[in-house]
């Protein structure tokens, strides 16, 4: 009998009812059990090869023209290791940089160490199953993720979204946006060294998901919205909250921004570096505030309008200069917007319900959609195709921060090592979406 | 019996697994000291020695390569002696967690961690960057197959005594990605757990009071480190 062929595993509990039946062991004569050398299995991961994680030049020959070139050390070159546990790395990202003394080289950013399989679990749940499922993957923002699965399903299935429902959305979403926001400047400063902003920034990031979790259930994956609105109507204590946040918000937002805008040894260091130029960010297929930074207008809340954005008065803000300061900025000025967005939603909320009539059982027909939103870090996507049954056929989820994380070997070559970070904070990756 | 003295884990009574095929042209044999210190409480920890039923783990198992480092799989390499049972009381009011975020629980923890939901109150603050200076490792987030090397890595860098927490329901049993191809199925399957706090992911008052637990904990069992529970304690079924 092959090894791995045993009785199933027993708890403690239930220890009693099966100690009588004997175990299959491998047995020393067992000549699948000896000769199974998992070395040729390059699937395993055997402790050696777990430490091999940990250094740079592959054991392996190279396998492609730029391993080979990354791999080759120059006169005076030398690899560092960074992550994938790394206090700064905004997640479970491994960067393998190549210095010349205190200057970077070249860049290999290794992913993967969070691919959770997303879109083959979607692929096997239904659509309600799918709306939870795709929560954790822009997890600092999951609504949004929602909202481009939701927008998908409901172009597939032509529904027509209640206005009242749709505010609510918006409502929702722009809250997020600032939360997203504000943890980002906290993280950036972090990185830099500055331990005050993100203290702030968890005071704001706390209290709007507090009263998110009072409109929603949840502080974090909020599993709210629905094909055809979303699920429960404003309640007090959301509103309540709301309105106490609404007279301070702007306020707290400029004595935040301050604390970073006006210190000059964050600003100094964030002024020219990584600078992404527009032909560049254009063609890394950049969305979001990155590409704003370098003086793209692109919003998808204006470019290829959704929900009830068209009525709302709102500004897409742009810099020129591309660089890590500017792409902090954009995000400074992104939330005094969504302030505005956040208060003209409260003063036009319409009436009604919240939900389209639908029949329990989603079934669409078949054929294909392309759901996108803007979310904090740019253009969120899902692809759908449906067979006609009551979940997606295939199901494709298009991630900013993967595209954004893309430039980093582009950006970093040329700095010194200790803006490594402030580079890659800057573009605000999310892990959890580009591993998916 | 196992070659080089090696005991297997569990009761005596458990069958002997072979170990690895020595490579061709190795002639020293190591000298392995046998664990009789620390005897699991439980005879059926790691499945009783069997071969773990996920594919991947199984096929490590096989290997024999995780049985070497004797950090994971409880035995321990220092001895409490008379004097750690006062330092528990100290160490259980002042546990150094580990800054290590792998998934979405990492901003709850973090969030646990600032202004408004301050674990410093009960001496919980300072997470310190490297596992060195860390007394106990929250593992907050989607434990991948793929991560899974670097934070075994993690654990064994931390000295004695150290304890672990896992925060949320990937960790605790895979939570929503049980169907998934690349989630480790519960991180006790791949190092001992002290706390588990569940929830997806859990508030922050939550990781708190599994903190606060933890603290307890390290008060009844101070000077008796080796009394970690190890190994799979969800049932089957969930």
């Amino acid at each position: 009998m092959p090894a791995h062929q045993h009785a199933p595993r027993t708890s403690p509990a239930r220890a009693t009812t099966r100690a009588a039946r004997p175990h299959p062991q491998p047995s020393a004569d067992d000549a699948s059990a000896r000769q199974y050398s998992s070395a040729d299995d390059p699937r395993v991961m055997l402790d050696r090869q777990v430490g091999a994680l940990f250094e740079p030049i592959p054991p392996y020959p190279t396998r492609t023209e730029r391993e080979g070139e990354f791999y080759s050390l120059g006169d005076g070159e030398m690899f560092l290791n960074v992550g994938p546990h790394h206090p700064a790395t905004h997640g479970v990202l491994r960067l393998v940089l190549k210095l010349s003394g205190e200057q970077i080289v070249d860049v290999d950013p290794v992913l993967g160490y969070l691919h959770r399989g997303v879109e083959k679990i979607c692929e096997n749940s239904d659509y309600y199953h799918v709306i939870d499922q795709v929560d954790p993957l822009e997890y600092v923002s999951s609504l949004f993720q929602e909202w481009a699965a939701v927008l998908s399903f409901e172009k597939l299935m032509d529904v027509q979204v209640p206005r009242r429902a749709e505010y609510i959305r918006v409502l929702s979403g722009e809250l997020l946006r600032i939360a997203s926001h504000t943890l980002f400047m906290g993280f950036l400063a972090l990185d830099l060294g500055g331990l005050t902003p993100i203290l702030y920034s968890f005071i704001e990031r706390d209290e709007i998901v507090e009263m998110l979790a009072a409109l929603t259930g949840a502080r974090m994956l909020f599993n709210y919205f629905r094909v055809g609105g979303v699920n429960g109507d404003l309640n007090h204590e959301f509103m309540s909250r709301l309105g106490d946040w609404m007279t301070r918000a702007a306020k707290q937002t400029e004595a935040q921004a301050g604390l970073l805008n006006e210190n000059e040894i964050f600003v100094r260091r964030m002024r020219g570096v990584g600078v992404l130029d527009r032909a560049t960010a254009l063609r890394y297929g950049v969305t979001g505030g990155n590409l704003r930074a370098s003086g793209v207008p692109f919003d998808l809340r204006r470019a290829h309008p959704y929900s009830v954005y068209p009525e709302l008065d709102f500004n897409i803000p742009t810099r020129d200069e591309g660089d890590s300061l500017a792409r902090y900025l954009i995000r400074v000025d992104e939330v005094r917007e969504s302030i505005k967005i956040v208060d003209q939603c409260l003063h036009n909320m319409p009436d009604g319900p919240v939900m389209a009539r639908l029949p329990r059982l989603i079934r669409p027909r078949p054929g294909r959609a392309w759901g996108a939103c803007e979310g904090p870090r740019g253009m969120l996507g899902v692809y759908t195709i449906s067979d006609g049954s009551d979940g997606p056929f295939r199901f494709r989820i298009h991630d900013p921060s993967f595209l954004n994380l893309e430039t980093v070997p582009a950006l970093l070559p040329g700095n010194l090592l200790a803006d490594t970070m402030a580079v890659v904070s800057s573009l605000d990756p999310v892990m959890g979406g580009i591993d998916k | 019996m196992a070659v080089g003295g090696r005991e297997p884990r569990g009761s005596k009574a458990a069958p002997s697994r072979p170990l690895a095929p020595a490579p061709p042209g190795e002639l020293s044999v190591p000298i392995a000291v046998p664990n009789t210190l620390w005897q699991s409480s439980n005879p059926l920890a790691y499945d009783g020695g069997r071969p773990a039923e996920i594919t991947h783990l199984r096929e490590f198992g096989l290997t024999d390569a995780g049985r070497n480092d004797a950090a994971r799989w409880g035995a321990l390499q220092v001895i409490p002696t008379n004097a750690d049972y006062i330092l528990d009381l100290i160490r259980a009011n002042s546990l150094w967690p580990l800054l290590s975020g792998l998934a979405c629980c990492a901003f709850e923890m973090m969030s646990g961690a600032t202004s408004k939901n301050d674990m410093d109150r009960w001496g919980m603050f300072p997470f310190r960057a490297s596992p060195r200076q860390a007394d106990v490792l929250i593992v907050a987030g989607t434990l991948t197959t793929k991560m899974s090397g670097p934070l075994i890595r993690l654990w064994e860098q931390m000295p004695e005594p150290k304890w672990s927490v896992a925060l949320g329901d990937c960790t605790v049993s895979g939570g929503r990605y049980k169907r998934s191809y690349s989630v480790v199925q519960g991180i006790d399957r791949v190092m001992p757990v002290d706390v588990y706090v569940p929830g997806c992911p859990p508030r922050p008052e939550g990781l708190i009071y599994g903190m606060l637990q933890l603290g307890q904990l390290v008060k009844d069992r101070r000077g008796h480190w080796n009394e970690r529970e190890i190994g799979p304690t969800a049932p089957d079924d969930i």
